[in-house]
């Protein structure tokens, strides 16, 4: 096999636009299809909106189709079959693959997959892993807990399928994860991007090593959070780690839908020949095509059977770029990959904030340390900002000058002003899947 | 690329292998090995059909 060949699949990787719209309505038309013959849910869904399988003759038709929240899968799987309800669409047993999402929103979601889905979900992970570089020569280190969440465990299974030694790092703390790696002379790892910057923290300061020169990652890829594309964070992972840092995004009920390229664009692409993304207007709905204008991701999975994700409602905030990638792929970019979730861009004074517009500012002032938290609250009838950081170990800047740089570069990046607490190293919480760093107190009393 | 790909001239081996690990599925309904190994075919061949597009169906 050609190693130097730049895509896990050269012909759906480089389709001219035409075609993968030809495809895309193709596998639409069946996914829908399939769900509409076997599943009382999505029948139920789709007959009560007056559409079925023969009303899709072209993309623009599939805006007529209903979307899917969180909160409909949760209230079906109370449904027989259990535990996951009238919108499977196979028997229960050619069921292979139980994954639930993650409860941060509410009860979680059970995900039922087939064989061929958990082959499919692979496949997804190989064109990203591909794309940024995996070969079958690299020997791969998974530090995360293997569990009950998708997380990585298709990244695993995809490294296998691509030919990569695949290491799982499973219940060994971050110190022996770290030895390990070394002791194996690893070359690539995946993790969140938090657990990035954990890992450097705990190795410089706690073993005495710098994973820069000592360990040998040439490649890491991320998941769960959106800091591999935030500039800030992911310059601090590749200076940390000496390697280069890439995003990739997917859902439990969705699959990995979007990628970064070895060019690292500053975008992710949207895997068009598995995935039907479209953007719509946050407040009225409207469908979004055109680059430039964020909105909330609608998302259908084409290929997914058992449990099938046709117009997924994902509330992640995504816009289009019509600009090529250099890479040469012709799916579409999205610039900042996901810029946010629909639940944490909120107003505060009437203006809108995105938490990574704050972990941006946070992560390019040296001295500051990783870690942070924002906490969002009414005092009286005013919103009140409370940022808390922390120092860098080691860092010694006195506190006023910090406050003010942090201050500033905050108003001129967000248009806010914020209650700055700074805190000594080590004192903030340490999180290893998906960090919960802001909060809402507004919206939920407790986030 | 260094080398054309007409998915058109290779979906019909696919063909072939979804046809032949089919037909070793259905005849090893008392053969648990054969039965769920053939099953596990089917799946990549299912992925071999995606890979070229569904040019295949
Ligand atoms: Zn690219």
């Amino acid at each position: 096999m050609n190693y130097d060949v730049p895509f896990w699949n050269p012909y759906l990787e480089t389709l001219p636009r035409e075609k993968l719209d030809e495809l895309r309505l193709k596998k639409f038309r069946r996914i829908f299809r399939w769900a509409y013959e076997r599943s009382k849910f999505h029948r139920n869904l789709y007959q009560q909106a007056g559409i079925q399988p023969d009303d899709i003759r072209s993309l623009e038709d599939v805006a007529k189709v209903p979307k899917v929240e969180k909160s409909m899968m949760r209230d079906i799987q109370r449904k027989d079959p259990f535990p996951y309800g009238d919108a499977l669409c196979v028997p229960l047993d050619e069921v292979t693959e139980f994954r639930q999402t993650s409860g941060t929103t509410g009860q979680p979601v059970y995900q039922a997959d087939t064989w061929q889905d958990w082959e499919w979900w692979s496949e997804c992970w190989a064109t990203l892993l591909w794309a940024q570089g995996y070969r079958p020569s690299d020997r791969v280190f998974l530090p995360f807990g293997y569990n009950i969440f998708v997380a990585f465990w298709a990244g695993h299974y995809a490294c296998e399928k691509i030919g990569c030694e695949t290491v799982p790092g499973g219940v060994l703390d971050t110190k022996a994860r770290i030895l390990k790696m070394q002791e194996i002379k690893a070359t690539a790892m995946m993790c969140t991007p938090t657990y990035v910057l954990g890992m450097a923290d705990t190795a410089t300061n706690k073993l005495g090593l710098n994973p820069a020169s000592d360990l040998g990652i040439r490649r890491i890829t991320c998941a769960g959070e959106p800091g591999a594309l935030i500039p800030a964070t992911k310059k601090r992972m590749e200076q940390a780690w000496g390697a280069k840092v890439f995003d990739h995004v997917g859902a439990t009920e969705i699959g990995a839908w979007g990628f970064e390229c070895a060019d690292q664009p500053g975008a992710l692409h949207v895997n068009e020949a598995m995935f039907l993304a479209q953007i719509e207007d946050m407040e009225t709905g409207e469908p979004i095509t055109g680059p430039g204008k964020p909105g909330k991701l609608v998302i259908t999975a084409l290929d997914r059977i058992a449990q099938p994700c046709i117009r997924f409602d994902s509330k992640d905030i995504v816009e289009f770029s019509d600009d090529k990638c250099s890479c040469g792929r012709t799916y579409r970019l999205m610039p900042g990959g996901v810029i946010g979730r629909a639940d944490d861009i909120t107003k505060v004074k009437g203006v809108l904030l995105a938490p990574s517009a704050i972990e941006d500012v946070v992560r390019s002032i040296p001295g500051l340390g990783d870690e942070y938290e924002v906490v969002v609250e009414k005092r009286g009838d005013v919103d009140h900002i409370l940022l808390k950081v922390e120092l860098s170990e080691g860092a010694e800047i006195p506190q006023k000058e910090m406050e003010a740089r942090l201050s500033t570069e905050l108003r001129v990046r967000t248009n806010l002003g914020y209650e700055i607490q700074i805190h000594s190293y080590g004192t903030l919480p340490r999180f290893e899947v998906k960090a919960r760093r802001f909060k809402d107190l507004r919206k939920h009393g407790v986030s | 690329m260094e080398q054309q790909i007409d998915p058109k001239q290779l979906a019909p081996i696919v063909e072939d292998l979804c046809r032949l690990a089919q037909v070793l599925y259905d005849r090893s309904q008392d053969w648990p090995a054969l039965n769920r190994n053939s099953r596990r075919i089917l799946a990549s061949v299912e992925m071999l059909k995606i890979n070229l597009g569904r040019d295949s169906d």
